[in-house]
């Protein structure tokens, strides 16, 4: 109870101009896909049609908002970002029909780039070792992904989900083998290529 | 039961009106019941007596069985009376020997228990049955209409109303208060959302005006006195000098040049202050007429009579300057009206949180329209008063509308044009502008595209009003600047955005004199003060003084669009008086018995339509039946009972009375 008179549990909510960044928020509607964010209309339809935004500390009307008003750092520090399942559910359904999901995807990409997220925090390095894996081997290995995801962030969690891999290996449903397509050059190559104009 | 003019025979019908009435009231027991009552000699009951077969039933009957008084027990006369009144017409009797009897909405729709709305049914048919012995044949009045036309404002409404009405050939007079016609419109710099400029689709008009041989245009008038009804109105107009011969004036502006003041001095009045001109001034370019005034309080001729009249030298040909120039009183008789008087924007100092006239650079949006305009005080270049450019713009919305403390209404115009100022200040000056709502209403034609447009431009659009316009600096980026404190609702925080020019969008509100108005042209307000439609719906453009129409923001606010369509509807409305030549009037004008009124005057003050007059010679009280509208005031007020009204004589009201009080 006590803990609510403390200093820190004051949060400066007040913003001032110069916490934003219009330049920002101009760059990220300039991106691909995201050019609809200016032409939100602000009704939070993907907020009432996301399954995930009830768990999430800006919704995606919020996000958009804030996006658009320059707050870089409440957009990139927001989990929303991370808990966007791509369901593509607030896309249907948006009546300006705003890329929803792209804006997520590239607010991702920014986080990453700028290293704006927790250390330890499993999305993200779930997504690099997802992208490492396939460029290396071609696809993905579930095991060695999950084991991977896991030592990097929080090993402990292997611990919880033990009993379940044994299970799934049991039935055959767990591969530990190490995938690899045939050819793995060529679609480095290919995969290289847009990479290099970025 | 007779009334002296042979036997009464009166056919009675009772309503089903589906199951509206006969759910609830038994309209076969009704038809039984009303049939034993004297005199009645056929009464019936059926489905829709307002359908073609119901209303041939009463004219069949009437030459069937030689009736001469017809009931209809159905639903109130607002709806059906003139049907049934013209039914029994055609069944070649007076409309004046029938009666209805409200047995829906007083009845069926407003009880339960069948029982009790049976026998309260009965009440009232039996009060009707009554009353109807002593109904009178009664004619309607006619009265001739007058076919020129007063058109009261001359803006935008004005203009469209009195060139609809010339174009049809009538006359028309148009009184406009100032200098020039144009109103708020000829202000404006552009129009939403098509962004065409106001004053390349509003001269046009301005002029044609001007040279239409229909139209008589008096500038610098006002309307002094009105008297007269529908068809037949007096108007007295006050023509305010404009010491400049209107007709010798040909619009050189050369006296302004050669005027003694070198420099422009006196605050402009259409630039709301923002610029400065001479006391013989022309107030816009294409003001029309195009005629110069002077104003005799800055004028050095009116103020100390020693002045070189440089203005007149220069104007020694044409002589139009005239310094003597009186008052004059026009008199004029039309048969209608179209009260086109606009309105007057909130005085945004009544917000003092906002700081208007506290701080320099908050602006209304009417000064910014002026600013923005080529021919405003800056030659259309958005500036501070110090001349620089803005960097950042904030346009507070709603300001003095939806607010229990200045007025309760949405303006309905704001918001458009909020964005069109958005709009044209960020194409001059390529500032952040940032939009402060409540809520967005684009509820027109192109509005909500408009909307989608301005948001792609990359306007801000901040939902949340404004607390306050502060210069108190929490922070060095806010030095200088004008801060606006606002909970931006759709990110979930306050804000403070410092800014270097605040525009507050002003709401409409009725003129302040718009009571006084009201009063002379004997026509109503809402609560709000904006002049009232007969109808809010079917009705939009009459008064409940007939024969006076609405146009444009004098009736509630209303955007350009829609006032010239409301100006073209009360031209039409006063064309089908016109055209008819005549109105009819209802017989239920009260009169009096001239050897019983004592001439007390007390009736006089009552009559709300000043339908009274005091014959002096005679001594007596009269009644202008064509301005009795049959309200019963004086009726009731004579202390001598020597008035008495048509259709509501004592005989019959006490008949009515004793039918509805007999089941006792």
């Amino acid at each position: 109870m006590l803990g609510i008179y403390k200093q820190e549990a004051y949060e400066r909510h007040l913003r001032f101009q110069r916490d934003a960044d219009p330049t920002w928020g101009r760059k990220i509607t300039a991106l691909p896909g995201c050019e609809g964010i200016l032409t939100c209309m602000q009704c939070g339809t993907c907020s009432a049609a996301c399954p995930l935004s009830v768990y999430m500390d800006y919704t995606p009307r919020r996000i958009i908002a804030t996006v658009r008003e320059g707050f870089r750092e409440d957009v990139l520090r927001s989990q929303t970002i991370w808990l966007c399942a791509s369901c593509y559910a607030c896309r249907v359904r948006c009546p300006r029909e705003i890329n929803i999901t792209d804006v997520m995807y590239a607010l991702k990409r920014e986080a990453i780039r700028n290293r704006m997220y927790p250390p330890h925090f499993p999305i993200p390095i779930l997504a690099r070792a997802f992208f490492d894996m396939v460029k290396r081997r071609g696809r993905s290995t579930e095991f060695w992904l999950v084991l991977r995801m896991a030592l990097r962030s929080n090993p402990l969690i292997l611990l919880g989900m033990a009993k379940t891999g044994w299970h799934l290996w049991r039935t055959g449903r767990l591969s530990l083998g190490y995938e690899k397509i045939r050819g793995v050059g060529e679609l480095q190559k290919a995969l290289a290529s847009p990479r290099e104009e970025v | 039961m007779s009334n002296g003019n042979g036997s009464v025979r009166i056919g009675f019908y009772v309503c089903h009106c589906g199951t509206n009435i006969a759910g609830v009231v038994d309209v076969k027991a009704l038809a039984e019941w009303a049939a034993t009552v004297p005199s009645v000699v056929v009464s019936r009951d059926y489905k829709y007596m307002c359908s073609d077969p119901g209303q041939e039933l009463i004219q069949q009957d009437i030459r069937d069985h030689h009736l001469n008084r017809i009931v209809v027990a159905s639903c109130s006369p607002h709806l059906h009376e003139r049907t049934f009144q013209t039914a029994t017409a055609k069944g070649g009797l007076s409309p004046y020997y029938f009666q209805m009897v409200n047995i829906r909405e007083h009845d069926s729709w407003v009880h339960k228990d069948k029982k009790a709305a049976t026998e309260k049914a009965k009440d009232l048919v039996r009060a009707a049955l009554r009353r109807v012995v002593f109904h009178e044949p009664l004619e309607k009045k006619q009265v001739p209409v007058r076919s020129d036309v007063l058109v009261v404002g001359g803006g935008i409404a004005g203009i469209h109303a009195a060139l609809t009405l010339a174009n049809a050939g009538k006359h028309v007079y148009l009184v406009e208060r100032e200098a020039t016609i144009g109103g708020h419109m000829a202000k404006f710099d552009k129009t939403f959302p098509t962004l065409d400029c106001a004053a390349c689709i509003l001269t046009p008009k301005m002029t044609a005006v001007r040279s239409h041989p229909n139209i008589t245009m008096w500038t610098l008038s006002e309307v002094a006195e009105v008297g007269g009804y529908v068809g037949n109105y007096h108007v007295k107009v006050r023509r305010k000098p404009r010491y400049v011969l209107e007709d010798a004036c040909i619009g050189c502006l050369e006296c302004i040049e050669a005027c003694v003041y070198k420099q422009a001095k006196v605050s402009d009045e259409f630039n709301l202050g923002l610029g400065k001109r001479k006391p013989i001034y022309i107030p816009f370019p294409q003001a029309v007429p195009q005629v110069v005034l002077i104003d005799p309080e800055t004028c050095i001729e009116f103020k100390s009579g020693k002045c070189k009249k440089t203005c007149v030298e220069i104007c020694a040909d044409r002589n139009a300057i005239d310094f003597k120039q009186q008052e004059e009183i026009k008199e004029i008789e039309v048969g209608t009206i179209i009260m086109s008087t606009g309105f007057q924007t909130v005085d945004a100092a009544r917000i003092p949180y906002y700081g208007y006239g506290a701080y320099p650079n908050v602006y209304t949006s009417l000064e910014v329209e002026r600013l923005i305009n080529a021919s405003g005080p800056t030659g259309g270049e958005v500036i501070l008063r110090d001349g620089k450019k803005p960097k950042a713009v904030g346009i507070v919305h709603c300001v003095g509308s939806r607010d229990e403390n200045t007025n309760r209404w949405c303006s309905r115009v704001c918001c458009m044009y909020s964005l069109k100022l958005a709009h044209l200040i960020k194409e001059h000056t390529d500032a952040e502008v940032f939009n402060f709502y409540i809520d967005i209403r684009t509820p027109g034609k192109g509005f909500e595209e408009f909307y989608c447009k301005l948001l792609s431009e990359g306007v801000h659009f901040i939902r949340g009003r404004v607390a306050e316009v502060t210069d108190w600096a929490l922070d060095p980026s806010e030095e200088g600047k004008l801060v606006i404190r606002v909970e931006d609702t759709l990110i979930g925080r306050v804000r403070r955005i410092p800014v270097d020019m605040v525009v507050l969008s002003v709401g409409l509100e009725p003129h302040a004199d718009a009571d006084e108005v009201r009063r002379q042209f004997n026509i109503t307000c809402s609560t709000e003060g904006w002049f009232l439609e007969r109808h809010p719906k079917l009705a939009p453009v009459n008064t409940f003084t007939d024969g006076i129409f609405l146009a444009g923001c004098c009736q509630g606010p209303k955007d350009i669009p829609d006032t010239v369509a409301q100006a073209g509807a009360a031209a039409a409305e006063a064309l089908v008086l016109i055209d008819a030549g005549h109105v009819e009037l209802e017989p239920n004008t009260a009169y009096v018995l001239e050897d019983e009124c004592s001439g007390c005057k007390s009736c006089l003050s009552l009559c709300p339509y000043t339908a009274i007059a005091y014959h002096e010679e005679k001594k007596k009280a009269e009644i202008n039946e064509v301005l009795c509208k049959g309200c019963g005031v004086c009726v009731a007020a004579c202390p001598s009972g020597s008035i008495q009204q048509h259709m509501f004589q004592d005989e019959q009201i006490f008949a009515e009375i004793e039918g509805v009080l007999a089941h006792a």
